[in-house]
């Protein structure tokens, strides 16, 4: 039981008795204080004499007190420790959920503050040689603080985690504490949680795992799902899907509201049961777009999925110069389509205007200009390819399926006759090509611009019949006009985004930064090939990307006033989230953290008898008991 | 900054008018003394003793009723004043010196005294008589007087005011006021130094002047007390209780002076070292005043 000490040197502290004694026996010498007759004080003190003794003694027992007090400081110091308590020490992981369902203000002021709560009695629980580490089990888990038995250490790493919006990531944090404390016997994993996560059941058979339930049953609906896609038939057509689901035990009333860039797009009156699911899908039409949000009428107890958004770019009409002698077949197809605004020429255009699209039925220029340009039967050889002799079999035996030109369109049946052979100079796409292997519907790429060439015969193929026909001009259209206006699709939060960022030169250097829906600015990787990783996104709502502004910028509020180069919509569409009933399987067990009496370091006891003594000797010095 | 100053004297030539006006006769002017002699003013008779002056018979009552009664007359004489001042070193303590006030009330009184045609003569006092100015009499000996002050020192003696009274008694002087001007630091104290005048048929009257400090100190811990007057130390230990103690004896020894004065019916003033001269002079008077008729 004879304890040992952690730094041994520090006893050479123990010197400074010496300028003790020193400064005491200067003490020693009173002051002066001549007073005009002594013969008032000698009535006082003539009465005080049976105290003498003590008199005397009283400045032994002030420096006694004094040298007792650095006896024990320096040996608090030296950090003395019994052996036992290294061999008992143990590693504890505390695993903080931090999922969205921890947002939760059913236990104020909400389920996340608790659990931090939770974890910060556990921390003041430890034993002297307990080391703890703490993990978030957010999007992705990540380790706050490695293990250590530094307690203000563990409590600035959980009071740093801060409430997300993602899923639960409790199995993947459980994994990660179990890899930090592999290697040691005496180890406890405490997940500080409200439930809602899968395996917990079979996870609490672990000895090792304790488990700290937060959260009571609450009354919460929540969006589940909210997609919107590009309708297939009308090009400025969407659809929304939206689920919503009752997460809680009793039956609820709410109202659904869907806007469009602020503008009520619909109002749905929904009456849910406990548990259960609504879905419905709008069918919408806009060009101007804007941020879809749909939402609740009444706040519950959590808000992050009250919400959910989607981004509904803005449609640009395209202009389609169409150089042919006279097609009706083609030209009611390019018609068709809503966004395209067609003009019809007898001759061969020779250059296009900046952003149209030029379509050359069967008279074609010696040189394709520059530009992105539809040939259809081409009636010549050009600068891109020779033209043959008619194709045996002109049935399309290979088509490219991946391919968002070829996308919903099937030409197995399609007769294409008279269809000549071309050969293509160069590299190029064969989207459609015959039995012989000959392309009948060809991509040509060009750094001037794209060439879509199709040998078809109009007049003789059947190929204006079939419903693929406007398909196919469709997704060309739509081909050529790249991603502007094509619905980007909301991600789930937690997620990671890839962004396109526009007009971003290859050699160009911009840092960039992404604005949370709560207002915070996070840092975000150089952009490649056009794209920028953004996320995991923590918290719903929408977030946009902006070109970091430079300092003087920033002074002026720069990154605020920056007109966003792309926005994501980030939705928690999670059920498990939105179900914040509480798990039947779910409890506080096997937390006996507690260290009860005699749990401190003996340097703890030391230091609090040299209070002691300090307490005690200020109290005698008051009373000139002692000096 | 001199002692005695022009605004010194200013404020002695009001005082000597005040006490005119006001006062006159009620302190120290033109007091009537009760010896007997060679007055003009009847007092009464007494028998007849051999070695009589005849002129003094009073043939009236001897023709009427066959007895021979000597005439008695009162005689008016001027007043003694006597001025003993404090010159121990305990005087020098205080803020401002206590002897700086003791010595500017002395000049005032004689001042008083002298304008009043009274004769005046102040001694210095310690262990025994250590300066002696003797009686003067009329206002042009004010500045000798005040040079004299100024350059009276306390001395390292310690206070006994008995010896000093007893050897101040001893000079066969007339009898006459003494006004004791001291802090009565003294460790047998000071009764005694009283005591002896009153029984040698002085009329004294005390001016009691002390310190606030030394009132209510405000030293605490462990100290070295040094008396400045017997040089003797006592190591002690100071606590709150015992300033409270200290408080509580030296108003006992207040009390005590005043108790002594009031029983004899010995004028007597007590005052700090901060007040000014003029004002604890007019004091004197009012308190005076009101307890003389």
């Amino acid at each position: 039981m004879i304890p040992q000490l952690a730094y041994p040197t520090a006893l050479a502290l123990g010197a400074l008795a010496i300028p003790i004694v020193i400064f005491y026996i200067l003490k020693i010498r009173l002051r002066r204080e001549p007073v005009a007759t002594i013969m008032f004080w000698n009535q006082i003190f003539e009465e005080k004499k049976p105290r003498s003794l003590w008199q005397k003694l009283r400045h032994l027992i002030s420096l006694l007190l004094q040298l007792a007090f650095l006896a024990l400081l320096v040996f608090a110091i030296a950090e003395p420790f019994f052996s036992w308590e290294s061999g008992r020490a143990r590693r504890i992981v505390i695993v903080i959920d931090q999922s969205a369902s921890m947002n939760a203000t059913d236990v104020k002021p909400t389920r996340l503050e608790r659990a931090k709560d939770e974890a910060i009695k556990l921390i003041d629980a430890m034993r002297f040689r307990d080391e703890a580490a703490i993990i978030a089990a957010g999007n992705p888990p990540r380790v706050y603080s490695g293990l250590t038995d530094h307690p203000r250490t563990l409590r600035d790493a959980v009071q740093a985690i801060r409430a997300a919006d993602g899923p639960t990531t409790v199995p993947q944090a459980v994994e990660l504490a179990r890899r930090l404390v592999v290697d040691h016997d005496n180890k406890r994993i405490v997940i500080i949680s409200d439930g809602g996560f899968p395996g917990s059941t079979d996870m609490l058979k672990d000895e090792s795992i304790a488990a700290v339930a937060v959260g009571s049953s609450a009354t919460n609906v929540g969006i589940t799902r909210f997609q919107a896609r590009r309708s297939l038939v009308d090009p400025i057509g969407y659809e929304i899907l939206v689920e919503a689901m009752n997460g809680s035990n009793e039956p609820v009333e709410r109202r659904l509201e869907i806007d469009l860039a602020g503008e009520p797009v619909d109002v749905v009156p929904l009456k849910l049961a406990a548990g259960e699911k609504w879905t419905r899908v709008f069918e919408k039409t806009s060009a101007e777009g804007g941020i879809l949000k749909a939402f609740f009428d009444k706040p519950d107890s959590l808000q992050a999925d009250d919400s959910a958004w989607a981004i509904l770019p803005k449609r640009e009409y395209q202009r389609v110069i169409l150089s042919t002698a006279g097609n009706l077949f083609l030209e009611k197809v390019f018609e068709a389509i809503p966004l395209v605004k067609l003009t019809v020429v007898k001759e061969i255009a020779k250059a296009t205007e900046p952003g149209a699209i030029l379509a050359f039925h069967r008279s074609v220029p010696a040189v394709i200009p520059k530009g992105r340009v539809i040939v259809i039967e081409p009636d010549r050889s050009t600068d891109l390819w020779d033209r043959g002799e008619a194709i045996a079999a002109p049935i399309v035996a290979k088509q490219d399926k991946d391919s968002p030109l070829m996308a919903h369109v099937r030409l197995d049946n399609v007769m294409m006759p008279e269809a000549r052979k071309l050969s293509i100079k160069g590299k190029y796409t064969s989207l459609a090509e015959s039995a012989t292997g000959d392309p009948l519907y060809a991509l040509i790429r060009r750094p001037e611009g794209d060439v879509l060439v199709i040998t078809v015969n109009l007049d003789k193929s059947d190929l204006p019949l079939q419903t693929a026909f406007p398909i196919l001009t469709t997704n060309a259209s739509a081909y050529f006009a790249g991603e502007k206006g094509e619905l980007k699709e909301s991600i789930a939060a937690g997620s990671v985004a890839d962004v396109s960022i526009p007009d971003i030169k290859a050699n160009e250097h911009v840092s960039f930064i992404a604005i949370a829906p709560d207002g915070a600015v996070r840092d975000l990787p150089p952009a490649a090939n056009g794209k920028i990783t953004i996320g995991p996104l923590d918290r719903s709502g929408v977030w946009s990307v902006v070109k970091k502004p430079q300092n003087d910028e920033r002074a002026r509020g720069g990154e605020m006033r920056s007109t966003p180069l792309a926005q994501v919509a980030c939705n928690l569409a999670e059920r498990r989230e939105t179900d914040l009933r509480p798990a039947a399987d779910w409890s506080t067990r096997r937390v006996d953290i507690a260290r009860g009496f005699g749990g401190r370091p003996v340097w703890y006891y030391l230091i609090a008898t040299a209070w002691i003594l300090t307490a005690w000797e200020w109290f005698l010095y008051q009373r000139r008991w002692i000096d | 900054m001199p002692l005695f100053d022009s605004d010194f004297l200013k404020k002695l030539e009001y005082l000597a008018i005040v006490s005119r006006r006001v006062f006159r006769g009620q302190i120290l002017a033109q007091r009537r003394t009760r010896q007997l002699g060679g007055g003009i003013e009847f007092a009464d008779h007494r028998d007849y003793t051999p070695g009589d002056d005849f002129r003094h018979l009073d043939w009236n009552v001897y023709a009427r009723h066959d007895d021979l009664l000597i005439k008695r007359f009162q005689e008016e004489e001027d007043l003694h004043v006597y001025i003993l001042l404090d010159c121990s070193r305990s005087m020098a303590r205080g803020e401002p010196a206590k002897f700086d006030l003791a010595r500017r009330v002395a000049a005032a009184l004689a001042y008083i005294a002298l304008a009043n045609l009274d004769r005046v003569a102040v001694i210095g006092v310690a262990g025994d008589l250590v300066a002696d100015f003797p009686l003067t009499r009329g206002k042009g000996r004010i500045l000798s007087l005040l040079k004299f002050l100024e350059n009276l020192e306390p001395t390292a003696a310690a206070t006994d005011l008995a010896r000093s009274a007893a050897s101040f008694v001893h000079r066969s002087q007339r009898r006459g006021l003494v006004v004791v001007i001291s802090d009565l630091y003294d460790p047998s104290g000071f009764e005694k130094g009283i005591d002896i005048l009153r029984h040698h048929r002085h009329e004294p009257h005390i001016v009691q002047i002390y310190d606030r400090a030394e009132a209510e100190p405000k030293f605490l811990g462990d100290l070295e007390l040094v008396d400045v007057e017997t040089g003797s130390i006592r190591k002690v230990t100071v606590t709150e209780r015992s300033l409270k103690e200290y408080r509580k004896i030296y108003q006992d020894f207040q009390e005590s002076i005043r108790g002594y004065c009031v029983s004899r019916a010995i004028g007597h003033t007590t005052t700090t070292a901060d007040v000014a001269f003029d004002d604890l002079i007019l004091k004197m008077m009012r308190s005076a005043g009101a307890l003389s008729s």
